[in-house]
């Protein structure tokens, strides 16, 4: 009786966040595929009228365009991910000790992650600038370049450039978790390795490391997944250019969706978009449980 | 020299090391802020000059000046507060009692519910924008602040309840019990017990949801069309066509939409570590 009028209860408490979250989470994916199989697209009369799949066939076998995006959005994730996962885990590995001041340090080193996204795409543009940035200032004077690089208008630095940025953005997340997740090595063991004599490098692959590995499979997961799909910076930085060099899946899908007001094929390539982060996820997780298995095996 | 004092020294000079590193990465990764605000207190000559000088060889408040009282930015920040104080309201008050639920209350569907919570986290806003623009223009809603305060509620939640839940769960049980046996109703346990020692809880979800509808740019920029409704995100990205190369205007605004972030997050930054551990990835 108790029982029931404690579920009866939680239902009720549920149920505004329930609805909340179908209503604009749910509901537009649904929409989102109906309306990737419709004409829908500005200017031609019927929007409405049923395609089937040719905007998904456009995209995949009769334009290039979404093919090449893939590609360019698939470096873009591999590379941030990798850069911000080794920046924070060095981080974390440096405050992990007994120092003062861990606080204050792990404080200022998570600031980049507060900054608003239009606020970093702008002060960051205004680091790279050709003729005032002060990238540009400092590597003159110091003697490494002597002309300015064209950080973003040239299509072959634009790419690294707003990696860059995104490694700045990204990397603080993962060092708070990384950090957190190395306070979990139990000190003992550490200690012992060094006993035995085992060198840095050593201690951290066969010590430490095992520690912090599910935490940081995890972790670049959701770092690909959020990278993958993000759409200010670069949006911000140079708007998908120069020449297409940095056209990333999320530009691409609002260029056509708001400029070229193709809301059919937009929806189309979202939803591809979609398709590839439920494989990332679904690759991730396997390996994680069949590593997850190993550990277990060893530890028995 | 005996081993003791030699394993002293060789410590101290570990120790060294380490700051040296941790100062060196500080300086590089805090330099953009730092040059952004450094810009934003220089005269506008002196950002365009020949040689640029880390600080301000005239430190002045002008650009602030020029950007609040020349262009639309109070109009901007009064805007993004209000989105972001509304929005946050509203996540805070549905996730407090969704996550109490979850955390405490064995029921059907639970499982589903916690799996659609991780589910919903994962969908691209750039996937969203479109459906979700189609169907606020349908019910009318298209220009107006109130879809984005109901689009940013409807993003945040499946990140607070998951923040929340693991906060609650660390309250211990026999509380809620005891309270139970004296007579209280489950609802008003709730309020009285359990919610007042949540407090660290509730203070990093209302900052998570503040900085989450204050930062936003992508919602901002599709649904709203009219100059005077602008948020701050998309009225500073504006600048970049209306006042091209006005950088002390533009790292002035920079300046501004970043500072009320910071702050907070300087004060509150144990809440708010506490609360991106218990949520975002456990274990």
């Amino acid at each position: 009786m108790f029982l029931q009028r404690r579920a009866r209860f939680a239902y009720f408490l549920v149920l505004p966040s329930l609805a909340v979250i179908t209503l604009l989470d749910i509901l537009p994916i649904i929409e989102s595929v109906v309306v990737s199989l419709q004409n829908q697209n500005m200017g031609r009369s019927n929007p409405e009228a049923f395609v089937g799949f040719a905007h998904y066939s456009r995209a995949l076998f009769e334009e290039p365009t979404f093919w090449t995006s893939l590609w360019k959005t698939v470096i873009w994730t591999a590379f941030s991910v990798a850069g911000a996962y080794l920046v924070a885990l060095g981080l974390a590995l440096l405050l992990n000790m007994d120092i003062w001041g861990r606080t204050l340090f792990r404080a200022l080193f998570l600031v980049p992650w507060v900054i608003p996204d239009v606020a970093t795409a702008l002060l960051w543009k205004w680091l790279y600038g050709d003729e005032f940035g002060v990238i540009n200032f400092l590597l003159t004077k110091v003697g490494i370049i002597n002309k300015p690089v064209l950080w973003l208008s040239d299509p072959l630095m634009a790419m690294p450039a707003v990696v860059l940025v995104q490694i700045w953005k990204l990397y603080p997340v993962m060092f708070v978790v990384l950090l957190a997740a190395l306070q979990n090595v139990p000190k003992e063991l550490t200690e012992s390795a060094v006993i035995d004599g085992a060198g840095v490098m050593q201690r951290f692959r066969f010590v430490t490391f095992p520690f912090i590995k599910a935490t940081s499979i995890i972790l670049t997961l959701l770092a690909s997944i959020w990278t993958f799909q993000a759409f200010d910076i670069v949006y911000l930085l140079t708007g998908g250019g120069p020449a297409g060099a940095t056209k990333i899946l999320p530009t691409l899908v609002y260029d056509k969706a708001f400029w070229g007001l193709e809301m059919g094929y937009a929806s189309a390539i979202s939803l591809l978009m979609l398709l590839c982060l439920l494989v990332i996820s679904v690759a991730y997780l396997t390996i994680y449980r069949t590593q997850g298995l190993q550990a277990d095996e060893a530890r028995a | 020299m005996t081993k003791q004092t030699l394993d002293r020294y060789r410590l101290s000079f570990t120790l060294l090391a380490v700051y040296c590193v941790l100062v060196a990465a500080v300086t590089v990764i805090l330099f953009p802020i730092f040059w952004m605000a450094s810009s934003s207190l220089k005269p506008a000559p002196e950002l365009f000059a020949r040689n640029l000088t880390m600080l301000p060889v005239a430190w002045t408040l002008e650009n602030y000046r020029n950007v609040w009282e020349g262009t639309s930015f109070p109009i901007y920040f009064w805007n993004s507060f209000k989105v972001a104080a509304l929005s946050t309201l509203l996540t805070v008050l549905i996730s407090v009692y969704a996550a109490y639920a979850i955390a405490r209350i064995r029921f059907r569907g639970r499982g589903a519910y916690g799996i659609l919570l991780l589910v919903t986290q994962m969908f691209p806003h750039i996937l969203l924008v479109n459906p979700l623009f189609i169907i606020i223009q349908r019910v009318g809603l298209l220009n107006t602040h109130a879809a984005l305060i109901v689009a940013y509620t409807a993003f945040s939640l499946p990140f607070t309840i998951w923040m929340l839940r693991g906060f609650f769960e660390a309250i211990p049980q026999e509380l809620e019990e005891a309270a139970a046996i004296d007579g209280a109703s489950q609802i008003t346990t709730f309020h009285k017990v359990i919610l007042p020692l949540a407090g660290p809880g509730l203070a990093a979800v209302t900052m998570f949801g503040f900085i989450r509808g204050w930062n936003e740019f992508l919602f901002a920029l599709v649904f709203l069309q009219s100059r005077d409704l602008f948020t701050l995100p998309i009225g500073l990205a504006s600048f970049q066509e209306e006042y091209t190369f006005r950088w002390d205007l533009i790292m002035a605004g920079s300046g501004i939409i970043t500072l009320p972030i910071l702050f907070f997050f300087l004060l509150m930054q144990r809440f708010i570590v506490q609360g991106l551990l218990g949520g975002a990835v456990k274990g």
